[in-house]
């Protein structure tokens, strides 16, 4: 077994930094997300938020492994997370569903606000193989040295994310958007647009700068 | 926003998490003060939910369904529900130095 740690300080504020988190696919870093669903999503009655998400990832056998073992390189991963919006804390657990014999990747990520208001990330990683044949500690060591590269390319992922929902705070005016008819912080609501674009808040407004206004 | 596992939910997907996002933004965000009881917080809470349910309750219902057969189909459901029963998320991420983690 390997184990990974590391923590990660955020000069952002909580609420922002999980939202970036949440919204993380697709982002130019994560290329290899083919798919990426919510199997479930409840409200817990103290008001946290559980959610199971099921991701599809592409991944690339080491060229040393052994040929016709794993058939496609393709991994199911689910992802378990649960957001307190009152403690300003998200935990959340990842894990492959398939090729467990050959590598099981545990990953528990945790985003918690510092009482200066910034937010820290700790990951940590549990790398465990049952291949056998000589190989178990070969393939965990591969699993560790590509973890240790994703976690550096998630993170850029994340900022990359986070900068542009802060741009999108900062500027009244968005790329790519229908021209706003009233304020960002306006109550009053159109109601044709009331369901779908309830608030036009920092992700309404990143949305529209990857995607064409919604055709009416 | 990325793809569906199943390109039929693809649409409904993007609606949802459109409509989840927008809400999901001012979630994070609970217009309650941080000295407020449990039971403010609770009351604001429940109030969040029923407006996550009047505004998205009906898309999400219709992707989760869509999802739901896709993944029964691909026979991932299973696999799921082991992997549910094994390790469910009850309480925060396994610390390697607390004992029980002898692997």
């Amino acid at each position: 077994m390997k184990f990974f740690s590391q923590s990660f300080l955020y000069d952002d504020p909580w609420s922002i930094v999980s939202l970036a988190f949440f919204l993380r696919y697709p982002n130019p870093y994560a290329s290899h997300v083919i798919s990426c669903d919510v199997i479930s999503r409840i409200q817990t009655p103290s008001g946290s938020l559980l959610t199971t998400r099921l991701i599809l990832k592409r991944g690339n056998m080491p060229k040393w492994f052994p040929q016709g073992i794993v058939s496609r390189a393709e991994s199911w991963v689910v992802e378990e997370s649960e957001v307190d919006p009152h403690g300003k804390v998200v935990h959340c657990r990842t894990r492959n569903l398939d090729h467990v014999k050959v590598m099981q990747v545990e990953e528990s990520v945790s985003f918690c606000q510092t009482p200066e208001g910034k937010t820290l990330q700790h990951t940590e990683a549990r790398i465990v193989s049952g291949f056998g044949w000589g190989l178990t500690k070969r393939i965990e060591n591969h699993g560790l040295t590509r973890f240790k590269a994703n976690v550096q390319r998630s993170r850029e992922g994340v900022s990359l994310i986070l900068s542009l929902l802060r741009q999108s705070r900062l500027q009244p005016m968005t790329l790519g958007a229908p021209p706003a008819s009233h304020d960002d912080n306006s109550v009053s609501h159109n109601e044709n647009d009331g369901l779908t674009r309830p608030k036009r808040g920092a992700w309404t407004k990143f949305t529209s700068w990857f995607m064409p206004p919604p055709a009416s | 926003m990325s793809a569906s596992v199943s390109p039929e939910c693809t649409p409904l997907k993007h609606e949802y998490d459109s409509c989840f996002n927008a809400w999901f933004e001012g979630y994070l965000e609970p217009a309650v003060a941080a000295s407020a009881s449990s039971k403010e917080r609770e009351a604001y809470s429940t109030k969040k939910a029923e407006e996550f349910q009047q505004k998205c309750g009906k898309i999400w219902e219709s992707y989760r369904l869509c999802v739901q057969k896709a993944v029964k189909e691909k026979g991932l459901d299973k696999l799921l529900q082991q992997a549910r029963e094994e390790h469910p998320l009850t309480e925060p991420p396994p610390n390697p130095t607390q004992p029980g983690q002898s692997s």
